[in-house]
C-alpha cells in the first residue's frame, strides 16, 4: 500500500476525518514504524477488543513494540489516577469498577482534574513521544476533555470517523465531531482512497461507498440500483422476508478463504442466534458481556435435581439440533434401568454426570453433545467460555463457577475475537471487523451511520435486503 | 543529568540523624574532624553506588545499637525522561520544593519530580536498597531503580588512593566517558594459547625425568595417556580479570604509577567529561596530593566557577586555599549536636565572604578566638607556649583558631565572631577597652552565645600589663622595650606620654627604690601604646613578651588581670566540649 501524503508525525494538534476502509490502520503503523525517539508514542482506543485488533495489525505491520504503547482511554485514565491518587483526589473504591456505569465517568473527571492541574505534565511529557487516539468518533465528552487536556503536555494527533460513531457511552454522551472535536483539534487532514477494495480488486464498491458516505453524510438518501454490480439487493415485501433473508445469508466468499459478515438486529440478538443456527456454516460474534454464560454460571448447581437439565439447555442455547427435553427423558429411563436401547455416548456421559456430579463431569457431557451427529455450534465463544469455566473450577479448588464464568469473561474482554469464516452479529458487534462479503439482513432498521458501518464490512461484495432499492435512513 | 536534592540520614555512624539539600554544583564540607563528613560522603556512596554487596559492621550503626536500623535516603531531581517514566517509575515520582526542602508524595506543578532511593540496613546486616512513596508503600508495591538506570546514577568516587579509574572496570570514569567497550577476549584467549604454547617447548628438557618416570608408571598400569606426555601451561590458569585493560603513558608505564595528586586531578576531569551521563562526584580530601594551585585548577575543572554547575561535587576538605577559592555557597560546615547533625551553608552574606577569604584556616578549627590586633594575639600565643612548656595543653591542641583582626574599626571582631557563631563555631572576642564598640554589638554577641574577654575600662592590652605585673616583670618589659627600639626611643617615649614629668631614668630610679608607682605604670603603659610605635605591637614582639615576662609573672600579678587571661584560656581549653 503506498503512502499517505499525511504524516501523523508532524500533526501537533490535529484531527485526520478517517472513513471505513481508507487506511488509517496502515497510516498509524507507519508513523510508529518511522518514529525514531527513545520515548514511545502513546496510542489510545476504546475498547480493550480494538486494542487487542490494533495490537495485532501493528505486530502484523512488523511495528517495533518499543515504538508504542497501547491502552484503552480509560484504562490508561485508571492507571494515571491510581498512580497519583492524592492529586487526582479520587474514591479508591472508583478502580474496583462494582458499578461500571457510574464508575466510568467519574474516573474520566478524576483523569480530567489530574490532566488539567497539570501535576502530571512532567511525568507526561518524559514518558511519551506524542498522543494517538484512534476510533476518536466513540469519544465521550469526558474522554475527549481528559486527551484534550493531556494535549497541553503531549503533541496530539486524534483519528477517526463521525460516520462510524455508533457507540453510545449512556450518561457520558460523545463528544460532537464538528462543534467539539475539530473545534479543539482542527482537520490536519482527511482520507480518501479506498485501499481495502482496491487492495481486493474491487475500486468501483469503494468508489461507490465513498460517495454513499457523503451522500449519508449530507442527508440524501443511497439507491443501490446505481451501485457497482457488487452489491445486490435483496427485495423484502413481507411475504417470504425470512427465507430470502436466509437464502441471501448464505452467499458464498469469492474464494475458499474469504469470511461473510451477516449483520442483523442489533435490538434482537436472539434474532441473530436464530440466523446463525439456521444458516450452515454460521456463527455468532458475542457481546463481550457474555450475559448467557454468566447466568447459567451463576444459577448451575451440580447437587441440584434440575443440573442435568439446566446443562442441556444451556448446550441448546449454543448448539442447534440439540433436544435438551429428550435427553433428559432418555436418562431418566436409563437410571431407572427402563430403557430398551443402549445409551449412547451422550447419555453415558450424562448418566455419569448424574452418578457423581462433578464440573469435569459436565464438560464431557458438553463435549460429547457437540460431538453428536447432525449437532453443530454455533455460538462457540460461549461454549469455548463455559468449557473452560467448568474446567477451572476443576482444577482450581474453592473457585464458584460463577467466578471462574466472571474471570473467561475477562479474559475474553482482553483476547479479542477471532473472526469466524461466517459471522452473525450486529453493526456494533462487527465494527472494527472485516470480512470479504457483508449481507445486511434489515437495511430499514438501520440510521444512517449504522447503515454505513454495515455497507462497509465486505471487501468485495454487499448484499442488501430492504423493502425499497432506495434507502432513506435516519439521521 | 540528577542531582542530589535531600539527603537524609538515620543511625549512621556518628549520624544519629540527618536531613539536608545541599546545592546544585560544589557542596565542599568543612568542620572539625568527627563531624561526619566523611560519613556523609560514604552514605551517599552507599545509597546511590551500584555495588551489589557491600558489607556492613555494628560499627556502621549509630553507637553501635544494631536495634535500630540505618537509613540512607536520597532524593534525586533534575531526572532524565527515563526516570520520570509513568509506566517504570510512576508510582514513585514524589515533588520536591526548593524553597522549603519539604517533598511531597506526588508530583505537583510547581515542584520539581523527583525520586527517593533509601537504602536501609537491619540488624541482619543486609543492605536493602528501594524506592520510596508512601502510595506504593499503601499499595504494597516495592521497586528499586532498574540495575541499568543505578549504574548510570553511581557517583564516581575519587577516594584516597584513586588507581580504580585508570583501568576499564566496573563503574570506573573510563566506561562513563563513552560507551565504547574494548573487546580484549579474542585477543587475551590468543595471548593465552601463545604463552602455552611458548612454555610447553621450554620446559620439555626441564621436567624431561619426571615426564618419563609419569609415562612408564602409566604404561605400567595400563593407562592410555601416550608415550609422548608433554608439560604445558594449563589453560585455565592464564585468566584475565577485570581491570586487565587499564591506561599506560607513551613509555607505556602504567598510569596508576602517576603522583596521587595528577591521577586524582586527571579522574576528575574525566568525570567533567562524563557530566552528560553522571553528575554526581565525591571527593575525599581535596587536597590529597595536591600542591595549592594544582587544588585551584581541581576546583576549576570541577567546575567550581561555572554557572549553571556542570557536577555536582561532594567533597571534603581540609584546605585553606581551597576555601580561599570558593563562594560562601559552594562550602558548609558540618556540626554535630547531642540529637541532630547539622550541615550548615557558610553562605554568601558579605562579613561572612570577607572573613573567609582573610581567615580560611580557621573556618577549621571548632573554636575561633577573634582578637582584635596582633597584641593580643601575641599575648595569647605567647602565654600558649609559656603553658605549653609548663604541661598544659597548646591552644592549637585543642582545636582553636587566632584570628587577628588587626585593629581599627572595634566593631570588626565582633562582626568576624558572629559570622562564625552562625555557623556554630564557639566563638570568643578578646578586645581593647581603649575603643569601644558601638553600643549593642557586643551584647548581641554575647545573646547568640559569644564569649567577650575585654581589658578593664578604659585599657588597652598595654595598660593591663603594666598596671598588673610585678615590678620585677615592668622591668623587664622595659628592658625588652630597650632592646627592642634603643633607650633613646623609649625615653622619648615616656617622656611625651608623661607631658615631660617622668624620664626613663626616673621611673628606673623609683621602681629602685620604692617600686613602681601607679602614675607610673600608667605612662609606661601609654607610652608603650604609642601610635604607629608601640613597644610591642606585633605579634612576634608581643609573643616574646608573653612567654619571657608574662607568663612567669602571671601568677604574682593583679588578680584581675589574672583573671581575664584565665577566663581566656579556660574558654579554649573547653574547646572540644
Amino acid at each position: 500500500m503506498p503512502g499517505s501524503d499525511i504524516d501523523l508525525l508532524a500533526i501537533d494538534r490535529g484531527t485526520v476525518s478517517a472513513p471505513a476502509g481508507c487506511g488509517k490502520t496502515h497510516l498509524i503503523a507507519e508513523a510508529l514504524t518511522r518514529h525514531a525517539s527513545p520515548k514511545p508514542i502513546l496510542v489510545l482506543t476504546h475498547t480493550n477488543a480494538g486494542v487487542a485488533a490494533l495490537r495485532g495489525r501493528l505486530d502484523y505491520a512488523g511495528v517495533p513494540p518499543k515504538a508504542y504503547r497501547l491502552s484503552t482511554i480509560d484504562g490508561w485514565a485508571m492507571r494515571l489516577i491510581a498512580t497519583f491518587p492524592a492529586r487526582s483526589a479520587h474514591d479508591p473504591a472508583l478502580l474496583e469498577l462494582a458499578n461500571p456505569a457510574v464508575d466510568y465517568p467519574k474516573i474520566r473527571v478524576a483523569a480530567i482534574n489530574l490532566l488539567k492541574a497539570g501535576h502530571v505534565s512532567d511525568v507526561l511529557g518524559a514518558s511519551y513521544a506524542r498522543l494517538i487516539v484512534d476510533e476518536y468518533q466513540d469519544c465521550s465528552i469526558r474522554q475527549h476533555t481528559a486527551v484534550a487536556y493531556a494535549a497541553q503536555t503531549l503533541p496530539l494527533c486524534v483519528l477517526g470517523d463521525p460516520m462510524q460513531a455508533i457507540f453510545g457511552f449512556g450518561a457520558d454522551i460523545l463528544a460532537k465531531w464538528r462543534e467539539q472535536v475539530c473545534a479543539h483539534f482542527p482537520l490536519a487532514g482527511e482520507l480518501d482512497t479506498p485501499w481495502r477494495w482496491i487492495n481486493a480488486g474491487a475500486e468501483a464498491l469503494g468508489n461507490w461507498l465513498l460517495d454513499a458516505r457523503g451522500r449519508l453524510l449530507r442527508g440524501e438518501s443511497v439507491d443501490l440500483r446505481a451501485a457497482p454490480p457488487a452489491v445486490s439487493w435483496v427485495e423484502l415485501d413481507g411475504t417470504e422476508d425470512h427465507q430470502r433473508r436466509l437464502a441471501a445469508a448464505r452467499v458464498r466468499p469469492p474464494n475458499e478463504s474469504g469470511c461473510v459478515l451477516i449483520i442483523g438486529d442489533s435490538t434482537n440478538p436472539e434474532s441473530q442466534r436464530q440466523f446463525a443456527s439456521q444458516t450452515p456454516g454460521a456463527t455468532t460474534v458475542e457481546a463481550v458481556d457474555l450475559k448467557d454464560l454468566v447466568s447459567f454460571a451463576r444459577t448451575f448447581d451440580l447437587t441440584a435435581p434440575d443440573a442435568l437439565e439446566r446443562l442441556a439447555q444451556f448446550a441448546q442455547r449454543v448448539m442447534s439440533n440439540v433436544g435438551a427435553a429428550d435427553l433428559v427423558r432418555r436418562v431418566d429411563s436409563l437410571m431407572r434401568g427402563t430403557a430398551r436401547r443402549p445409551p449412547s455416548h451422550v447419555e453415558e456421559a450424562a448418566v455419569a454426570f448424574l452418578r457423581a456430579p462433578s464440573h469435569r463431569a459436565a464438560v464431557d457431557v458438553l463435549v460429547e453433545i457437540g460431538k453428536e451427529g447432525g449437532v453443530r455450534t454455533h455460538r462457540p465463544a460461549v461454549l469455548r467460555a463455559c468449557i473452560k469455566a467448568l474446567q477451572l473450577c476443576d482444577s482450581a479448588g474453592g473457585v464458584s463457577l460463577h467466578d471462574a464464568a466472571i474471570r473467561m469473561r475477562e479474559q475474553n474482554r482482553l483476547l479479542g475475537r477471532p473472526l469466524p469464516r461466517r459471522a452473525v452479529g450486529s453493526t456494533l458487534l462487527l465494527k472494527g471487523l472485516e470480512a470479504e462479503v457483508a449481507v445486511i439482513l434489515n437495511a430499514d432498521g438501520l440510521d444512517r451511520r449504522n447503515l454505513y458501518v454495515a455497507m462497509t464490512r465486505g471487501s468485495h461484495a454487499l448484499t442488501v435486503c430492504s423493502r425499497t432499492p432506495v434507502l432513506n435512513p435516519s439521521m | 543529568m540528577s542531582r542530589i536534592r535531600k539527603l537524609e540520614i538515620a543511625h549512621f555512624r556518628s549520624i544519629r540523624q540527618l536531613a539536608w539539600c545541599p546545592s546544585d554544583g560544589i557542596n565542599c564540607l568543612i568542620g572539625p574532624g568527627d563531624s561526619g563528613k566523611s560519613s556523609i560522603l560514604d552514605a551517599i556512596d552507599l545509597c546511590l553506588g551500584a555495588r551489589r554487596n557491600i558489607q556492613f559492621t555494628d560499627a556502621d550503626f549509630h553507637r553501635l545499637d544494631v536495634g535500630t536500623p540505618i537509613s540512607i535516603s536520597v532524593t534525586l531531581g533534575e531526572l532524565d525522561d527515563g526516570l520520570k517514566n509513568l509506566e517504570t517509575y510512576g508510582m514513585f515520582v514524589r515533588g520536591f520544593y526548593a524553597d522549603s526542602g519539604l517533598i511531597e508524595d506526588e508530583p505537583e506543578k510547581d515542584a520539581e519530580t523527583v525520586l527517593t532511593v533509601r537504602l536501609t540496613v537491619g540488624s541482619d546486616l543486609e543492605p536493602s536498597w528501594s524506592l520510596i512513596s508512601a502510595r506504593a508503600e499503601a499499595q504494597g508495591l516495592e521497586r528499586n531503580l532498574s540495575w541499568g538506570d543505578r549504574v548510570r546514577l553511581a557517583p564516581t568516587r575519587i577516594g584516597v588512593m584513586a588507581d580504580f579509574h585508570l583501568s576499564w572496570r566496573r563503574g570506573s570514569v573510563l566506561n562513563r566517558v563513552s560507551d565504547e567497550r574494548a573487546d580484549a577476549s579474542a585477543a587475551l584467549a590468543k595471548a593465552a594459547r601463545d604463552a602455552r604454547a611458548a612454555f610447553g617447548d621450554e620446559v620439555q628438557d626441564q621436567l624431561g625425568a619426571t615426564l618419563g618416570i609419569v609415562a612408564t608408571t602409566a604404561k605400567e598400569l595400563g593407562i592410555p595417556i601416550g608415550d609422548n606426555i608433554k608439560a604445558m601451561l594449563d589453560a585455565h590458569s592464564v585468566s584475565f580479570s577485570g581491570g586487565t585493560i587499564s591506561l599506560h603513558d607513551a613509555e607505556g608505564i602504567p598510569l596508576r604509577g602517576l603522583g596521587i595528586g595528577s591521577a586524582r586531578l586527571l579522574i576528575a576531569g574525566l568525570q567533567r567529561k562524563a557530566a552528560t551521563r553522571a553528575t554526581i562526584i565525591l571527593i575525599d580530601e581535596l587536597e590529597h596530593g595536591l600542591e595549592p594551585h594544582r587544588i585551584i585548577r581541581l576546583l576549576g575543572s570541577l567546575g567550581a566557577k561555572e554557572t549553571p554547575p556542570p557536577l555536582q561535587v561532594f567533597v571534603t576538605t581540609h584546605s585553606p586555599v581551597a576555601l580561599q577559592e570558593l563562594a560562601g555557597n559552594q562550602l558548609f560546615v558540618t556540626r554535630s549536636g547531642a540529637e541532630e547533625h547539622d550541615v550548615l551553608k557558610v553562605g554568601t552574606a558579605n562579613d561572612i565572604q570577607s572573613t573567609i577569604r582573610k581567615y580560611p584556616d580557621a573556618f577549621l578549627a571548632p573554636s575561633v578566638i577573634v582578637y582584635e590586633g596582633a597584641s593580643e594575639v601575641g599575648l595569647v600565643r605567647g602565654l600558649d607556649q609559656y603553658r605549653a612548656a609548663n604541661g598544659y595543653d597548646a591552644i592549637t591542641a585543642q582545636g582553636t583558631a587566632l584570628l587577628d583582626c588587626g585593629g581599627g574599626d572595634a566593631d570588626m571582631p565582633f562582626k568576624r565572631a558572629s559570622a562564625f557563631r552562625a555557623l556554630g563555631y564557639r566563638a570568643a572576642v578578646v578586645r581593647d577597652d581603649d575603643k569601644k564598640p558601638t553600643a549593642g554589638v557586643e551584647a548581641a554577641f554575647i545573646a547568640i552565645g559569644g564569649t567577650v574577654v575585654a581589658w578593664r575600662e578604659g585599657r588597652a592590652l598595654e595598660d593591663e600589663l603594666f598596671l598588673s605585673l610585678t615590678d620585677d616583670a615592668v622591668d623587664k618589659l622595659i628592658d625588652r622595650a630597650i632592646e627592642l627600639h634603643g633607650e633613646e626611643l623609649v625615653n622619648e617615649h615616656i617622656k611625651s606620654a608623661s607631658q615631660n614629668g617622668k624620664d626613663l631614668n626616673a621611673i628606673r630610679m623609683e621602681a629602685l627604690i620604692e617600686g613602681v608607682t601607679t602614675e607610673s605604670r600608667q605612662i609606661l603603659g601609654r607610652a608603650a601604646r604609642s601610635r604607629k610605635a608601640g613597644w610591642f605591637k606585633s605579634v612576634t614582639w608581643m609573643e616574646a613578651v608573653a612567654r619571657d615576662v608574662v607568663g612567669p609573672d602571671l601568677e604574682s600579678a593583679e588578680v584581675g588581670f589574672r583573671a581575664l587571661v584565665e577566663k581566656a584560656f579556660a574558654w579554649t581549653s573547653n574547646a572540644g566540649q
